[in-house]
Parts: structure tokens; sequence; C-alpha cells
């Protein structure tokens, strides 16, 4: 039996190394093969790979902010228009990611 | 049912993937753009410390290795063993920084923005290619290929710009291909040609030719001939009056019947009287160190990434320092360790319209001398994102196309007429050549040679030399026109209408260590009336280079710190004259009217009488010109210049132009226009800014900006820009344009140039680093940046960044 929580840990490692190597969109293809393998609970599957989403992305943009700080986070809240402020795009990003993987863990777990 | 809802998550997750992945309308791919491994958190770079970085890079094609050390601005100096190299390194280094820009520029220029942008971008390229811009650059191609050694430049250029956008993995594109969900294509050669050929666009397609022929209709010869003469009242010529004419001039042709023609509903696009330059050469009799000192400041719009992009380029044989344009190799404006050049555009008329008389609707042939002849058509197809390719075709004559058909507006004949374009951007030409041996020029002899090759955009080419020599040539391919030629819409079907050759080009208006001590050009009028040949009627207007010559005659010992202040100078010249004359009209007793009463004549940032002085011009021109010459939109005609104006205030205040012809059984008086003109002033910056407080201050009120290459984008530009100056002041700096790039070198004998330059924004096209603006500020502050100038790579200093070896 997995829980929740190492749920989430697979789909932030597997997601992790798919999104340093391979397209974008398989940061959530991922998602539903593994929810598909792993018989994720159709229930909590959404909220799994959601929540696996929201942190793999947002911790991600914070990573490569701090890494590298620039001033294109800024630039980019206000473009998008979030009013430059970067903590508002850390939370964009993260929801980006997480309706993505959340889907597609919901959609693996229901295939089965 | 179990299936639906077994596969309806899948369908979601199916929906958001694509839905992200591309772009919609102006909306981003967002998946793609957000995400932290792929999107422009990627494009983030670390900004460069004290402590130098050496890297090694492949790049096939390389003959032999190429190092290139940047140093505190990251401005590149180049060392390559060879021409080629050099070049394919110059492609490289300047793609690693510009590639956007440099496909974004000559995807304007060849028409294809609607590729990218999809249907709105269809008008631009339209117009683009019925001006002729691919025709233009394939004729420029052709001439380029036959010098060997720009042949050379070229090819290798483009491959290591090729180099560069191989190397490139999705997640590595530039932030504006990620914005935009597109990919680079591979760069061909002629792509520099379209660059260069751009420049003609830039600074030598505004024209006055159809709105001065509506002019002739509605009012006669007489008063077009008054009131847009051939000769400002105010000039001080760039060639000084009395300079010795060393040629024997050709026999000018012989003038075409005067013809009327139909005159066009079409806004031409008109010359921007903001775009221009500054540039001058003082001879060192007139400096402190003795020797000659060169300063240059185009004029052109201001954006991010910038126009120009600093480099230093050693090779044997070679070794310059200067602006380039990212698109094309070589240096275009800059110094070696023998000389400096420095260009300012020249508004000679080059391009002409000629009415067209076809024969039927099919317009397969056109009336030319006595004999109907052949048109050529030129099938236009357009690539629309999101849509269907669209085909135009273009009817060629021996002018050149025809940019406008009669019936694509409302005109009332069935058949067509047409507007023929004759634009010295469509011949054959070798501006590489020009720049390639500029680069390496070492004394006068090899700069008059290199400009032999040059066409256009016609530029006043200013020259400094350690030697000793300041020289200054009107250069350019000239047609070789009689008497106002062209200053009107002419006759297609007349031959004596047509181009008769060019001027010689030795015969092009030159000067060379005058008596004055100084050279200068601010594309005001190359000559006085006295030169042999006609080179068009109508230059910008003169302020700028009356107050450069007035002050350099006036300053001695001249530093390079002299010539900044020059270069930043502020006064209006124009004021000068014009304010005394308006306040002798206005009687209100004004709290604004003692501001601008008091004023210094100063367009300084702070200034308040500046911005009531200059927008006071704006209204006067309105309310005195805009009842007989804006009032119809399908007559479009220009306006008197301001330089007539003036003259038509000092000496015909009684002219019947200056009553409103709208009110009807009122005639307004001199002196009521102007007191009108005041009053609205004062309303329209109340209404702008509230009542007369700092809000006025003239940068407030300018707002100076550096925009981003895509309109709109505020969040990439660099907006309210504390500078003052304006579009008549030398620091010319207006809303959208201004000195895109400020330098001065001091030569010496001993090859060590000091150079000092600066131009608003950075040499990083990429937003996400720090040289993406780092220079504007320095800009703004009428500040330099002392120029690096190195002999070897290894040389060590103390302002190095960053060490790249480039090898196959």
């Amino acid at each position: 039996m997995q829980s929740l929580t190492l749920r989430i840990i697979i789909l932030i490692s597997v997601g992790a190394l798919a999104g340093l190597y391979l397209p974008w969109y398989v940061m959530g293809v991922q998602a539903g093969v593994l929810a598909f393998l792993l018989k994720f609970p159709i229930k909590t599957s959404f909220r799994t790979g959601f929540i696996a989403g929201f942190l793999l992305w947002a911790l991600a943009a914070f990573w490569m902010n701090s890494n590298t700080p620039s001033a294109l986070p800024e630039r980019m809240a206000n473009l998008l228009p979030l009013q430059g402020q970067v903590s508002l795009l850390y939370v964009v990003t993260g929801l980006i990611g997480g309706i993505l993987l959340g889907f597609w863990s919901w959609a693996g777990a229901r295939l089965r | 049912m179990k299936f639906i809802k077994s596969i309806f998550p899948l369908l979601l997750a199916l929906l958001v993937t694509i839905g992200w992945d591309n772009s919609w309308g102006t909306l981003p791919p967002f998946g793609k753009l957000l995400s932290p491994f792929h999107g422009f958190w990627v494009n983030a770079e670390k900004a460069s410390t004290e402590e130098i970085s050496e890297e090694n890079l492949d790049i096939p094609g390389l003959l032999k290795p190429v190092k290139v050390v940047y140093d505190e601005m990251a401005i590149p100096h180049i060392f390559a063993e060879n021409d080629h190299d050099l070049y394919l390194a110059q492609g490289y280094i300047t793609a690693k920084d510009r590639l956007w820009q440099m496909e974004f520029q000559t995807h304007f220029a060849g028409g294809r923005i609607s590729e990218i942008v999809g249907e709105k971008g269809l008008a631009s390229d339209q117009f683009q290619r019925r001006m002729g811009s691919v025709y233009g650059a394939e004729q420029s191609f052709e001439g380029m290929k036959q010098d060997p050694q720009a042949k050379v430049a070229l090819e290798a250029y483009s491959d290591g710009i090729n180099a560069y956008i191989a190397s490139l993995s999705d997640r590595d594109l530039p932030l504006e291909y990620k914005l935009l969900n597109y990919k680079p294509e591979p760069w061909t050669p002629i792509k520099s040609a379209l660059f260069l050929k751009n420049m003609s666009f830039v600074l030598a397609s505004g024209t006055d030719d159809l709105k001065m022929t509506n002019i002739l209709r509605q009012y006669g010869r007489e008063v077009a001939e008054d009131l847009f003469p051939n000769y400002p009242f105010e000039e001080s010529p760039i060639i000084p009056t009395g300079s010795p004419i060393d040629f024997k001039p050709v026999p000018i042709p012989a003038a075409p019947k005067d013809f009327i023609g139909l005159g066009s509903a079409m806004q031409t696009p008109e010359k921007d009287p903001n775009i221009g330059s500054n540039n001058w050469a003082v001879s060192g009799n007139k400096t402190v160190s003795g020797m000659p000192i060169l300063a240059n400041d185009p004029h052109l719009t201001l954006s991010l990434p910038s126009i120009w992009y600093q480099v230093q380029l050693v090779a044997p044989g070679v070794n310059v320092y200067g602006s380039t344009m990212p698109g094309t190799p070589n240096v275009i404006t800059g110094f070696n360790k023998n000389i400096a050049w420095g260009v300012t555009n020249v508004g000679s008329d080059v391009l002409d319209w000629y009415q067209v008389k076809f024969k039927d609707a099919k317009k397969l042939e056109y009336w030319h001398d006595g004999q109907w002849k052949k048109t050529k058509l030129r099938i236009e197809t357009f690539k629309i994102k999101g849509g269907k390719d669209f085909v135009d075709t273009v009817f060629f004559t021996h002018h050149g196309p025809v940019v406008y058909l009669s019936h694509e507006k409302a005109f009332k004949s069935n058949i067509p007429v047409g507007h023929a374009l004759r634009w010295i951007a469509h011949e054959k030409s070798q501006e590489l050549t020009t720049f390639y041996r500029l680069n390496r020029a070492k004394n006068y002899t090899d700069y008059t040679e290199a400009l032999r090759y040059y066409s256009a955009p016609a530029q006043n080419f200013v020259f400094a030399s350690n030697e000793g020599d300041i020289a200054l040539w009107v250069n350019g391919k000239f047609p070789l026109k009689s008497k106002l030629q062209g200053k009107y819409l002419m006759d297609g079907t007349d031959a004596a209408a047509d181009w008769k050759g060019f001027i010689p080009q030795s015969h092009n208006p030159h000067v060379k260590n005058p008596a004055r001590g100084f050279v200068s050009s601010a594309n005001q009028f190359s000559t006085d009336p006295s030169y042999p040949y006609y080179l068009g009627w109508q230059y910008a207007p003169s302020e700028r280079g009356r107050r450069i010559n007035e002050r350099l005659t006036a300053m001695q010992k001249v530093t390079i710190d002299s010539l900044r202040g020059l270069q930043n100078d502020n006064y209006n010249i124009r004021a000068r004259k014009l304010l005394p004359l308006l306040l002798r009209s206005v009687k209100s007793n004004d709290k604004a009217l003692s501001e601008v009463k008091n004023w210094n004549l100063q367009n300084a940032p702070e200034s308040i009488g500046a911005t009531i002085f200059e927008t006071w011009v704006i209204n006067l021109q309105s309310f005195l010109w805009d009842d007989e010459f804006g009032a119809d939109e399908k007559i479009p005609m220009n306006r008197p210049a301001i330089d007539r104006t003036i003259h038509l205030i000092e000496h015909e205040a009684q002219a019947r132009w200056w009553d409103n012809v709208k009110t009807k059984n009122i005639k307004e008086s001199m002196d009521q226009i102007i007191e009108t003109s005041f009053k609205a002033t004062l309303d329209t910056l109340a209404k702008q800014h509230g009542p007369m407080g700092p809000e006025w201050a003239w940068a407030k009120h300018k707002q100076t900006g550096v925009r981003h290459l895509i309109p709109g984008m505020d969040a990439l530009s660099r907006l309210h820009i504390p500078i003052g100056g304006g579009g008549s002041i030398v620091n010319a700096a207006t809303t959208k344009t201004g000195p895109s790039w400020r330098f001065i070198v001091e030569l010496s004998k001993t090859g060590n140039p000091k150079g000092y330059g600066i131009y608003p924004g950075g040499q990083s096209g990429n937003p996400g680093s720090s040289h993406y603006d780092d220079l504007i500020d320095t800009w703004a502050k009428g500040e330099l940046k002392p120029l690096l100038f190195m002999d070897t790579p290894n040389q060590s200093s103390n302002r190095i960044r960053k060490k790249l070896t480039l090898s196959n």
C-alpha cells in the first residue's frame, strides 16, 4: 500500500526527471502512466497529481529564481499581468503544473 | 456511459495539454512558457562577477580557433586569425545575444510578420513587398556577392548565425520565441541584404510627392512653391558656403514638362522628422590634445533590444571597434588605430512617384514614350499564422513597382491608375564593401575609396584620421535630376521625366580640412544652392545643424568631455527666434505666460517653459495651417514647415493663411491665431497634467521611452526616462526616438585611440540578463562609458569578465 505522500513523492521525482530531459507535457503524461500502473485510487488521484504538480512547478521555479536571480520573473509578472508580484507568479506556475498533473493522474487512475 | 466516464478525465488532460502547448490569439502557450524546466524561467542569466570565467565552445566551420573576450558591459572583443573566422564568430556571437531581434527585424523587412503574428501583420507585410523590399534586397545581394571579400564576410557571418541556431534546443530559445510560440529558421546571406535595405526604409522612404501634388491641385503652383520653398530661410549647410568645387559638373538633363497628375488619397508614410543624427569632427588645432576628435550620435527609434550591438573585431589587417547592426557583418560606425568615422542621414530625394497609365484593367501594358510597354509581374505569397496564404500580384514598370492602385481606394476611373515607385533602394549596391574597407582604412585615401561603393541610404560620412585630417562626404548614389524633378508626382508616360543616370560619385558634396577647423552634419541641407546639382528640396529642419555649428565655431580647447557636453546640449535655438515673436501677440497676463517668458530656453528635464513652448508650436502649426491643409482626410496634404511659419510671422502678418477659413464671416488676425493657440496650449496641458506645477516638467510631458520591438510589450520596455532634449534639439531625445548610439573618439599618433560611447539599451537581447538594459541610466544622465580597445586577447584588464574559445 502506498501512502498519499509516497505517491506525491514518486510523481515529483519522475516528473522532475521528465522535465529535465523531455518535452514539457511529458511531466503530465508520466503522472497519467504512473497513476495507471501504480493503481492510484480514483478518489484521491486528482488531489495527488495536483499537489505533486503544484509543488514540482512552484518549487522548481523558486529554485530556478534563487539559483539564477534576475529581473525576468518580475518582468513576466508584469506581462501576464500579475502587477509585478513574483510570489503570484510562483502560484500561477504551481497552478498550471498542478492542474496538468492532476488531470493526468486522474485520467490514468480512471482508465484502469 | 461507463466508457465516457472513464475517458472523461483523459479528455480533460489532453485538453489542457494541447491548450497550453499552443498560443491562442495573443495568449502565449502557458504550459511551455511557465514550465520551470522549459519556459521563461530557463532564460534567466547569472550576472557576471569580477572573477573571469572561461569557456570553450565547438563551432563547426571555423578554420582556426577564435578567442572572444567579454568586458564588464558584455561587449565582445573577437580575435580571429583570418577574415572568414572573424565574420563567422561575429555572426555566432551576435546571434548568441540577439538572435530573436535579427530574425524579427528581417522578417519585418521582408514582409513576413504575419507568419509570426497572423492576420494583423498583413497590411505592413503587403506594403513592404509592394515597396519592393525583397526585390531591392535581391538586387543588392547580387551586387554584394561581386566583391569576393564581402562575399566571404556575408557567408561566414551567416554560417556563424546558423551554428548558433543549430546549438539551441527548444528550452534554450530566446524568450520572445517562447512568448510568440515559434522557432528560428535557418539564416541566409540575403537576410543581411534585407536588413541593410530596411535601413533605406527607415531613413529614406519618407515621401511627400503625392501630398505635394494634392497641394498643387488645390492651390496651384505659385502657392505650393511659396509655402514649400526649396531652401530654408535659415540654414547652415553641411558643406560650408564657399567650399571649393574640385570637379567639372556633367550636363544636367532637361526638365520634363509641368505635370499635375491625379493626386492620391493614400496616406504615404512621411519622413519622421525625429529620425536623424548628429556628427562632427574637430581638427587638432582646436583640441587640447592637438589630435582630431570625432563624435556621432544617430537618432533612431529607441528600442529594446537596441538596434546597435558593440563589438571589437580583430584579425590580420583589421582591428576595429564600434557599433554593428545585428544582421550584418562589419562595424557600421566606429574607429580603428588610425581613423574614426560616423554617419548621419542625408535627406536627399531618392524616391519618386510616377503616375502610370495602364491600357486596361488587366494592367499588363502601360503607356510610356509613345508606346505600350509590358509590365512585369511579381507574385508575392504571404503565409499567415493560423490562416490561409494570401497572394498579391505586384506590377513592375521600368520605373519600379506599382505600389498604389487607384481602384484600391475610391477613384472614379474604371481603368486603374497606378503610382509606380522609382527608388534608389532598388539598385544593385555594395554597401558591405564600404564598411569592410572603412573597418580597415588607414587614411583619407582609404576612406574615400571605401565610400565609392556606397549607394543607399545616403549618409553624411564624417571622418577623422591620426594624420590630422578631418573630412565629410555627403555620400550615396544620387539620381541626376533637373531642378525640382520629383518634388511632385511625375508623368509616367513622359520619357523626359525618367531618371537620367546618376551624379558621378566624386561629385558628391564633400569637404576636407575646412578653415573653420571642424566639419559637421545634422541632416540639414547638404550644400547651399550654389552646388551644381539638384539633390532635393526638403531636408531636416536646420536647428540642430545651426546650433552645432554655432557651438563648434565658438569652442576652443576642445576635449572629449566638452564634445560630450555638446551631444547633450538642450538649448532650444528655435525658441530663441520664435518665442519673442510669439510673445508680441499674447496679451493675457497669466502665470504660465511669465513661466515661458522667463524660461532659459533649455529643454531641461524639469523645465516647464519647454513643455509650454513645444506644445505651443504644435498648436500654432495646427491652428494656422489645418483649416487649409488638414481639412480633408481624403486629400492628405502636408503643413508648411515651421521655418516657413516663422517667416510668415516675421514678414507676412497680413497673409491670407492667418484667417481660419472654417469660421464664416470672421477674419482672424495673426495675433488672434497666436493667442488662441497659446490658450489652447494651456488648456491641453491642464487637461493632461492638472494645474501648472511639477507635473508639467518637460521630461514628464515628453515621456521618452525605450520600447521592446513587439508593440505594446511595456513589461519588457523602459518607460518614463528622465531626459531632456527634443526633436529640434542637439540632444534629440523624443518620445520614441533619440540618440541611439553616442560615441566620441580622440585619435592618437601612436595608435591608441581613446573611445567613449553609450547606447540606450544593453548588449544582451535577453530580458533575463543584467545586460538587457544596463546602459540606459548612464545614457539618460548624458554620460559615456570608456570603450576598451584591446590589442591582444591575452591583454590583462580589470574590465574583463569572460573569455570564450571557439574552435571546430
